[in-house]
């Protein structure tokens, strides 16, 4: 029986109630790194089932602590998982944006052919360094489909690095968009790609939002942002 | 979202709460390095709500203690897998120990097949609940539930509290499959707006 994407989507709440069959569970984990709305739904979902279990709280027979503090002492703990694209901690994650930009730059001048699209990429490298370096650099992050997005904002030079990590991969055919919004609208600072994009213009007030959009990009953003960050 | 119901929401917060779950997930770092002092923090935090969550689907106290241990031990065992970008610590523990509960009844159920047991529906809360604290947790996730139409707060707890399957929820109920997981799906929408859950 193949099950369509809106079956999936209303079994979110089931699935989060772990009121469905293991085949439908595993169907919907399937599913879900490639739905960023789904993802954020059962995040959602899951702290509200969290505090249907923390209502009903009770204090268990007290001889229970001590049988699993002890269990502790005979129990090894799982390694972490290796985590690509975690979030770090802004000093570092300055200090590799900026090494990254610069490494980008070298890269970009020591390649053979110095073709209009390095020239770019360079000047795009050099323009991020100075974002995040900027004396005025301020640092934001929010959630964002399964990850979360970090906007370096420079009110002095108008511009804001806005860089993704650990966000949920899209079908193909699906892109992330962000935007520059303001109260007169919103314009597009460009389609996610590597791990930094630039947006220029930016004025105190505005906010920085991401989109799932069509493959190439939209002129206007046509579904509900996955992120909205104040600049 | 429910933008209307927010504020008064807010005001309800027990005071802890906003110290509670950054702390919560700080204990749980140095737990995935070994620390015993900060389990035995972690402990005193989520016991309560994980033997209260897993004897409400359990009922059997004996049985419920046990699964409880495990999940306990489950805690401190992968602690280095909690991510904090993909929810609060409590929202991690109670999902592990819900999950564990309700395999629990379902490996038990296809043992003994007593499927006929899970067609009479019992109330679905209220024998565990003079053990209850009455918590200002228990008070606004009662007031929310009260938000609910008949059908979603039957089907939300059914599926929750008693750990059946949305199919058994359906036959409990006697409506369509697909009326059950709608339910269940606008009504759980509907208690997180109303409880102001933040995500």
């Amino acid at each position: 029986m193949k099950v369509t994407v809106d079956d999936l989507h209303v079994l979110t709440g089931s699935y989060v109630l772990d009121a469905v069959s293991d085949a439908e569970r595993e169907e919907f984990e399937r599913h879900l790194p490639h739905c960023p709305t789904c993802d954020a739904e059962v995040r959602g979902l899951r702290e509200t089932a969290a505090r249907l279990a923390l209502a009903c709280a009770v204090n268990p027979p007290a001889r229970m602590e001590p049988q699993v503090l002890a269990a502790t002492y005979r129990t090894r703990q799982l390694p972490p998982l290796p985590a690509p694209g975690r979030v770090l901690h802004f000093p570092r994650r300055l200090a590799i944006l900026a090494a990254a930009a610069s490494v980008a730059a070298a890269l970009a001048l020591g390649i053979t052919q110095l073709t209009a699209q390095h020239q770019l990429d360079q000047a795009r490298a050099t323009a991020i360094a100075r974002v995040v370096t900027a004396p005025d650099a301020h640092v934001d992050t929010a959630r964002a489909a399964g990850g979360s997005v970090t906007v370096v904002t420079s009110v002095a030079l108008h511009e804001a690095v806005v860089s993704t990590s650990g966000m949920a991969s899209l079908p193909s055919g699906r892109v992330y968009q962000v935007w520059v919004m303001s109260p007169s609208g919103a314009r597009s600072a460009g389609l996610i790609q590597g791990s930094s994009l630039l947006a220029s213009a930016v004025r105190p007030g505005d906010q920085i939002g991401i989109t799932v959009e069509p493959a190439g990009g939209t002129a206007r953003p046509t579904t509900t942002p996955v992120a909205v960050v104040p600049v | 979202m429910g933008g209307m119901s927010r504020p008064d929401i807010r005001q309800l917060q027990p005071e802890p709460a906003p110290e509670y779950e950054p702390d919560l997930a700080a204990q749980l770092v140095l737990v995935s390095r070994g620390d015993h002092r900060a389990f035995e923090l972690v402990y005193g935090e989520l016991a309560g709500p994980v033997y209260g969550v897993v004897r409400q689907v359990l009922r059997d106290p004996a049985q419920s203690e046990e699964v409880a241990q495990e999940v306990l031990l489950e805690i401190w065992r992968t602690a280095s897998r909690y991510d904090p970008d993909r929810g609060s610590p409590a929202a991690w523990a109670l999902t592990i120990a819900h999950r564990r509960a309700v395999d629990r009844v379902r490996r038990e159920n296809a043992c003994s097949r007593r499927e006929q047991k899970a067609a009479e529906p019992e109330p679905a809360e209220d024998d565990v609940a003079e053990t209850v604290a009455a918590t200002l947790e228990h008070q606004r996730v009662r007031r929310c539930m009260d938000g609910l139409t008949g059908l979603q707060r039957e089907s939300i707890k059914l599926a929750y509290y008693n750990g059946y399957s949305y199919p058994q929820v359906a036959q409990l109920l006697g409506v369509a499959l697909g009326t059950v997981k709608t339910r269940i799906m606008d009504g759980l929408i509907r208690m997180r707006d109303c409880m102001g859950v933040a995500w």
